[in-house]
């Protein structure tokens, strides 16, 4: 899971520090809101973490292409601790739902213990089943799958 | 085009030997079917050679009878058209020969000639689904003749023959799209109105009921790329108002609800034809309500009163008919009852349908409203600045120009300018910069807000400003809310409450903004302890767990103590049975029992349940103290060890409760009904009708003008207005009568009987005079005995009274 640094030159000198890959205000003015390249710069990171000078001018230099990924950067503040804010994006799934009735969220990965992926599993579960109106009622089935795994129903 | 000779040798020799078999009919049928041939004959002699008209003129004559005779020979060929075919095929090379001289021309065919060939179209259309080898080619002709000559037939005989191409996709000889693709194009081209309007509902019922049973897809693929196309093709044309009405009609019913209508109407919005735009934008702003609206509705319509339905079976007389009607009724409650049970379609609204909205937005926006040539009239302008407001504020889409157009109209002298501000309310979101706002909120600030402006002004603005704040608060800064918040001392009503809702709204979402007495006693206590902290730009609030968790793991703890309690008390308690209280999470009852229960309204559940509760622990208590003492006091000791556990080892362990078990339905009910126990207090404190709406409104609905100016009806109303909403709760009185008149003129409309009293005082006086003069020539004994039987029929309830019996 890579997670992009949108910073100015602090954010930038820590992000550098801690090993983690980092984009300037002028790296991203020379996207010059070209929309393939924006898009490529989405897909390429999981997600993006922006210091708060810069985050307000986010819209205006990328234009609608991140936040229609579902990838609007996270603020960062100096005073935040870096690696602890990445980790906290790192853990952070959304549920989104649009126009089709199935939804996907990632639970964990191959480094996990089994124990994790359960807790995961279960928490991710309980979590939705206590966001739909009607609980269970809502839910027509429930399966987990790893990548290029066959499908596992639950319920 | 006339059938070729040897077919109809051999259809004869074919059905001679019928013939034969029915002696009684032979006379007729010959006859006719000589006249006919005679006439068919007579009309290729016309055409060929024209002299001899005095022989046809005869034929003529007799062919009347057999015009006059079609619906006969219609319902004979129906009963039995094996034996009638002979008939039909004359009838049938009629029409033929008439259609020929249509085809030759159209516009001067006089009118028994098209009488004429209206009543043959009629007759074959309705039996041709017992000869399809015959009438093989008569779908085609059909089509082929309105789609050529739509314009030029007579209107009549124009409206047969549209019916009778859909008579005949009845009788499925000819199939739905085959029907549609060619009454479509003819429906958008043509210029009557009355054949428009008689198209459009062919094609409708005939979609509708294409889609009845279950969707045809293939169907509907077809339509719906002709409409795509029809809109598309040609941008500036209005026929494509008929893909509009079309889409929409079937968007109301519920047959079309995928991308594909939704599309049709997004290239319509961004048609260049008026009247098509507007047909699409008022689509996406209102046709979800329009389809919520209908099934509501049609759901209303279909209820059966089953109990006034027996009723009648009662009181009248006993019939299969009657029977019959009952157990329809039967059936039809106990379907519905069914539908109610089963689960809600899930329908995205065509908002959230749209492939691109972030696009579509962008264009819409350009092409109708930043393009200075667009020559919208100014509603229509506000309806489409609607869908774009409306989109962005739905899918938070970034169209950053759209907040610095808004500038120019953000006067008080702008028409509709609460239309603009409630636009530009519902099109920030909370990923708008908050500096492309900031200018627009003190532009409302300055224009709209001042001590000099009109009140209704004043709260019109504040409320704008208030509900920009709502989606973004980041774009108030602290001067301008402070000076804003000073209006709550205002003497309007309207200004004042605006302000307080703004007062109240910064209280929760960005107190430190505030002055430090307007902040209130929560946002204080919060800023100080630390739990309220403004949201920075593009943060959202993260979940760390489910809602109200914590309560519901205390309460099982108790639970799970309060039932090893009681089972000690009662000296219950294996060592078996401990391990069964331990896995309580999961077991069947739980699923099943909740799960019926939360199909009833919801309301009552709570209630029930915290019944039962009460009275658990009630009894449980009566029977601890019955038991002896020192196991409630081990009990006690329990409790009070799990009290003294730190909060940190508490907080990992409902944790442990969401990543160990699944929440059953009963848990899920149980948590909902504890938290809003927890909210109990913030729910009795201050919250008026006007903010409870503000709860209520869901964030997709988009925000009216009304809402902004909603204050403005706070004002106090002049006498005129009293009087006129005082007189519209009554009903009007043309003259002027007594009441009882007017109740009982009521009653007779209604079709309602009069009673004893009223038959008597309306009797007439001539007939009620003997009686009367007999009464005063009574003598004394008969007098008493009229008495005495009056009062003893009183006592037993009248002379029917049953006292008794």
């Amino acid at each position: 899971m890579q997670v992009c640094i949108l910073g100015d030159q602090y954010d930038i000198d820590r992000a550098k520090h801690g090993g983690v890959d980092s984009m300037s205000t002028d790296d991203l003015k020379k996207l010059n809101k070209n929309k393939k390249l924006i898009k490529k710069l989405a897909r390429k990171y999981s997600a993006f973490v922006a210091s708060d000078s810069l985050i307000k001018q986010i819209p205006r230099l990328l234009g609608p292409g991140l936040s229609k990924a579902g990838k609007f950067p996270t603020p960062v503040s100096h005073n935040d601790d870096l690696t602890g804010k990445i980790n906290e994006v790192k853990s952070t799934i959304k549920f989104q739902l649009k126009k089709v009735l199935c939804l996907a969220v990632a639970v964990g990965n191959v480094g996990m213990t089994q124990e994790q992926l359960i807790a995961n599993i279960m928490l991710a579960i309980n979590y939705l089943i206590s966001l739909l109106k009607k609980g269970w009622q809502n839910v027509g089935s429930l399966v987990i799958k790893a990548t290029m795994s066959p499908p596992k129903r639950l319920y | 085009m006339k059938p070729s000779f040897l077919h109809q040798q051999a259809l004869q020799l074919q059905y001679n030997p019928r013939e034969t078999q029915r002696p009684p009919n032979l006379g007729i049928n010959r006859g006719s079917l000589a006249v006919v041939q005679l006439e068919f004959v007579a009309w290729r002699r016309c055409h060929t050679r024209p002299d001899q008209s005095i022989k046809m003129k005869r034929k003529v004559a007799a062919l009347e009878k057999v015009d006059a005779d079609l619906p006969a020979l219609q319902y004979r060929i129906r009963r039995d058209p094996k034996s009638y075919a002979q008939e039909f095929f004359d009838q049938f090379l009629a029409y033929d020969a008439q259609k020929q001289i249509f085809l030759s021309a159209p516009a001067t065919a006089s009118s028994e000639d098209v009488k004429k060939f209206h009543d043959l179209v009629d007759m074959i259309a309705h039996v041709a689904d017992c000869y399809p080898d015959v009438t093989g080619q008569f779908a085609e002709d059909l089509k082929a003749l309105i789609t050529q000559h739509h314009a030029t037939l007579h209107p009549e005989l124009r409206e047969k023959v549209v019916g009778s191409l859909s008579l005949l996709k009845k009788k499925e000889i000819i199939d739905s799209t085959s029907l549609l693709t060619t009454l479509f194009p003819i429906l958008v081209s043509t210029p009557s109105k009355s054949l428009r309007a008689l198209l459009f509902q062919k094609i409708l019922s005939d979609l509708r009921e294409a889609n009845s049973k279950s969707i045809n897809h293939r169907l509907n693929r077809t339509m719906q790329t002709v409409l795509h196309n029809l809109v598309s093709s040609d941008r500036s044309s209005p026929k494509a108002i008929w893909a509009v009405k079309l889409t929409r009609e079937m968007w109301k019913r519920q047959l079309w609800t995928d991308a594909k209508p939704v599309d049709v109407m997004k290239e319509a919005c961004l048609a260049d034809n008026e009247k098509v735009i507007v047909g699409g934008v008022r689509f996406f702003l209102g046709g979800d309500k329009e389809r919520e609206e209908l099934e509501d509705e049609s759901s209303d319509d279909e209820a059966v009163d089953l109990k006034q339905v027996k009723h009648q079976v009662g009181i009248n007389k006993k019939s299969k008919k009657r029977e019959k009607a009952y157990k329809k009724a039967v059936e039809k409650v106990k379907r519905q009852e069914r539908k109610k049970h089963q689960p809600h379609p899930l329908n995205f609204s065509a908002l959230h349908l749209l492939h691109d909205p972030q696009g579509f937005a962008e264009q819409l926006f350009q092409k109708h409203l930043q393009n200075t040539k667009s020559k919208l009239a100014l509603e229509n302008k506000l309806l489409v600045l609607q869908l774009v407001t409306r989109l962005v504020g739905l899918h938070k889409l970034t169209v950053i120009s759209l907040y610095s157009w808004f500038t120019k109209y953000l006067t008080p002298k702008q028409a509709n300018v609460t239309s603009f501000l409630a636009s530009l309310a519902q099109g920030t979101h909370s990923l708008v910069p908050p500096d492309a706002v900031e200018p627009l909120i003190v532009k409302i600030a300055n224009e709209f807000v001042s001590e000099a402006s009109a009140s209704e002004v004043a709260a019109a603005g504040i409320n704008a400003i208030r509900e920009i704040c709502v989606r973004q608060p980041l774009a108030m800064s602290e001067t301008l809310l402070q000076d804003l918040v000073q209006y709550r001392k205002s003497k309007d009503k309207g200004v004042m409450m605006a302000a307080k809702g703004l007062l109240s709204l910064y209280r929760e979402v960005g107190a430190e903004l505030l002055k430090k007495k307007d902040r209130g006693k929560d946002a204080t206590m919060g800023i100080r302890s630390g739990d309220i902290q403004q949201l920075k730009y593009g943060e959202e609030e993260v979940a760390t767990g489910i809602e109200g968790l914590e309560l519901l793991a205390k309460w099982k703890e108790e639970q799970k103590k309060r039932k090893r309690a009681e089972r000690e008390a009662n000296g219950e308690l294996k060592e078996g049975e401990e391990k069964d209280d331990d896995e309580d999470s999961f077991n069947e009852s739980d699923w099943e029992v909740e799960s019926v229960e939360s199909d009833d309204s919801g309301g009552w559940i709570n209630v029930d349940h915290s019944d039962d509760e009460d009275e658990k622990p009630a009894a449980k208590k009566a029977k601890r103290d019955d038991s002896e003492a020192p196991d409630l006091v081990d009990a006690d000791k329990e409790n009070d060890e799990e009290e003294k556990e730190d909060p940190a080892a508490e907080a990992e362990r409902l944790v442990k409760l969401a990543t160990t078990t699944i929440l059953t339905p009963a848990d899920l009910a149980k948590l909902a009904e504890l938290r809003m126990e927890a909210n109990i207090n913030k729910a009795m404190g201050n919250t008026n009708k006007h903010q409870k709406a503000l709860a209520a409104r869901h964030t997709d609905d988009g925000l009216t003008a009304e809402q902004i100016e909603l204050p403005a009806k706070l004002r106090k109303t002049t006498k005129e207005e009293r009087l006129e909403l005082a007189r519209a709760g009554k009903p009007n009185r043309d003259e002027h009568k007594s009441t009882q008149a007017i109740k009982r003129s009521k009653k007779d409309a209604e079709g309602k009987s009069t009673t004893n009293k009223e038959k008597a005082r309306k009797k007439n006086f001539l007939m009620t005079i003997g009686k009367a003069k007999a009464k005063n020539k009574r003598s004394l004994t008969e007098t008493r005995r009229v008495l005495k039987g009056h009062v003893e029929r009183s006592k037993r309830g009248g002379r029917r009274g049953n006292i008794g019996m």
